[in-house]
């Protein structure tokens, strides 16, 4: 961990709807430039806590730390660092690729300018046929591609990515995540939430979440070696048995 | 047996444990009867008369006074110049302009006729463009003359009434109608364009990207409305050339001002629509809200099937909060009396104030929901 402000800090992060407690007392940090996993099956909590720093969810109690401002308090200022790819929407589906980018850029307060060069550099990564295409009849694999294009236009330091993969076959999961390694070299910091196990070897850390709670944070080897563990998914299931099963 | 009690159970679980459902089982029921209860009737309060009396003969004054000393009635005598008795042109402008329901022209040989034993006849313009109003105006009026006919004592009634329908001469029930349904349609379509909008970017989850997104919630809202507005538009003159072209509605006064103030109008119901949108957590609910919002009070309460006249004191408050009361008045006015813009400013005053009125208080809800996420 670097000694500048982590670009994301969380801690006792709780989250409560009505009785249930869906996100209980959690504490980590994302350090600039690093990519970090948030591995955990589905209603774990992952989603939740995403939402929770991006702002869009209120916190119950705890604090969520962006570059050091607390974002219950700079949420303008932190909405211009972040960018979010949700697991439920990222695109609108009647609208074309490049509809999409002209309105997320727009909304982002990108230039005309800005935007026709936005559209030009997404027609270098696809076919110019696909940016004419709604989304709703373009492929998985290119749909997300293009939603994670425009979760970049604003240009994001810090990057939230809930789910991207799901739903996404394997050839398209590991162009996905070649294309997550290039923004690492970027110099940006990410946070990317999956329940596919085998994406952990991605991350430099990964921390497993199971009913709100976290149950095993580090880098995969490390946390392999140190429970005598010989995969992310004999780990993940141990950590899972160790804090009981709901 | 033990599986229909299975439903049985489970179906109450879910009448108990939705407050939307008890809501709509118990409360939607005792709405309706209240408002039905207070709306149903057709029942004058009042009615006013401008009276044009040319004979200004003892009898002719009993007989305004007749008209003046009933509860109903409200009599006006007086041209716009001091002294000087009303004027048939001053009688016809208050008529178009809804300042009275009837002109009462008493003639000036009226004494001279009943003397010679003859018969008189009293003109009576009634305004046709509610031809449920001009029904009961003929009703009430035709009353006070048979009991003045009576206290006249001839062996016959000695007054007759000659009457002429203004506006909608055949009363043709269509002319009344479909002017007050385009009103009622466009109010619904309009809400519900953008009730619509809002709840499915909040089903589909789109809106989240929204509220992370550097937006203002009045930048949101704006947006959305300016599209719709002009969606609704050219709906409201696709209705308007159908009733036109296909019911024969006729178009006496300008399409223009009718369209300018349509324009109002339709913000006023995509406001409406935003208020209710930030209520709705699924499309389904605001469907249903948009439609028991809109058609219910535009149909009952705004002067469309029951006279505002005849509303309970409470609910003809009501009735001033409702666009449709405003817009109907204009649209009747300019297709079937040819009115102008001068003649609407009050209506279309109004339609700016609860426009905005409601696009504040749609920004307002909207902004809370959002901060209160955060």
């Amino acid at each position: 961990m670097s000694a500048a402000a982590p670009a994301i800090a969380v801690r006792d992060l709780c989250k409560n709807f009505g009785h249930f407690q869906a996100v209980k007392r959690i504490s980590f940090e994302v350090a600039p430039g690093e990519i970090v996993g948030f591995l955990g099956p589905n209603g774990a909590g992952k989603t939740t806590t995403i939402k929770m720093i991006t702002g869009l969810l209120k916190i119950t109690s705890g604090a969520v730390l962006i570059n050091g401002l607390d974002n219950r308090e700079h949420l303008a200022a932190i909405k211009k660092k972040i960018g979010y790819m949700s697991q439920k929407f990222s695109l609108y589906h009647l609208l074309t690729a490049q509809e999409n980018i002209e309105f997320f850029g727009g909304i982002s307060g990108l230039a005309p300018r800005e935007l026709k060069a936005s559209v030009a550099r997404m027609g270098e990564q696809v076919a110019a046929a696909v940016l004419r295409q709604k989304i709703q009849d373009v492929p998985p694999g290119i749909r997300q591609k293009v939603a994670l294009f425009v979760c970049l236009l604003p240009e994001p330091e810090i990057i939230l990515l809930d789910e991207p993969t799901s739903g996404v076959d394997p050839e398209a999961r590991r162009l996905f995540w070649s294309e997550i390694y290039g923004l690492k070299k970027r110099g940006k910091t990410l946070l990317v939430s999956t329940h596919n196990l085998d994406e952990a070897e991605y991350c430099d850390r990964i921390i497993i979440i199971h009913n709100g709670e976290i149950v095993a944070a580090g880098a995969p080897d490390e946390l392999l070696r140190q429970k005598g563990k010989a995969s992310i998914e004999e780990l993940f299931k141990d950590a899972i048995q160790e804090h009981g099963q709901d | 047996m033990g599986r229909i009690k299975a439903i049985i159970v489970k179906e109450f679980y879910h009448i108990l444990r939705d407050p939307r459902s008890l809501t709509m089982v118990f409360i939607t029921p005792l709405v309706m009867i209240f408002i039905l209860g207070y709306s149903v009737s057709y029942d004058l309060t009042r009615i006013d008369a401008a009276v044009i009396d040319l004979s200004q003969s003892r009898l002719s004054k009993q007989l305004v006074q007749a008209f003046a000393a009933n509860r109903v009635f409200v009599v006006q005598t007086r041209g716009s110049a001091p002294g000087r008795t009303l004027s048939l042109g001053e009688a016809e402008e208050m008529l178009r302009r809804r300042k009275v329901k009837e002109i009462i022209i008493i003639p000036a040989d009226l004494s001279r006729r009943l003397a010679s034993g003859g018969q008189a006849e009293i003109g009576l313009v009634i305004d046709g463009s509610d031809t449920n109003i001009a029904n009961l105006v003929y009703q009430y009026s035709e009353r006070i003359l048979l009991d003045f006919n009576a206290g006249l004592m001839g062996s016959e009634p000695l007054l007759k009434l000659d009457t002429k329908i203004y506006f909608n001469p055949e009363t043709r029930s269509q002319f009344f109608f479909i002017p007050g349904l385009v009103a009622v349609i466009l109010l619904m379509i309009s809400a519900m364009l953008t009730s619509l909008s809002i709840s499915r970017e909040r089903e589909s989850g789109s809106i989240a990207l929204l509220f992370i997104s550097p937006l203002r919630s009045r930048e949101i809202i704006v947006g959305k409305t300016i599209p719709y507005t002009i969606v609704a538009l050219l709906d409201g003159v696709v209705i308007l050339l159908f009733a036109r072209f296909w019911f024969g509605i006729p178009l006496r006064g300008s399409l223009l001002v009718l369209l300018l103030f349509a324009l109002l109008y339709i913000v006023s119901g995509l406001a409406l629509g935003i208020l209710i949108s930030t209520s709705a957590p699924t499309q389904r609910v605001a469907m249903l809200a948009t439609l028991l919002s809109t058609m219910l009070p535009s149909f009952l309460l705004s002067g469309f099937i029951f006279p505002l006249d005849s509303l309970s004191p409470v609910l003809r408050a009501i009735s001033y909060v409702i666009p449709a009361t405003y817009f109907l008045r204009i649209i009747r006015g300019v297709v079937l009396k040819g009115a102008e813009l001068q003649h609407f400013l009050f209506e279309g005053g109004m339609l700016i104030v609860l426009s905005m009125v409601l696009l504040a208080a749609a920004t307002r809800k909207f902004n809370r929901q959002r901060k209160a996420a955060q």
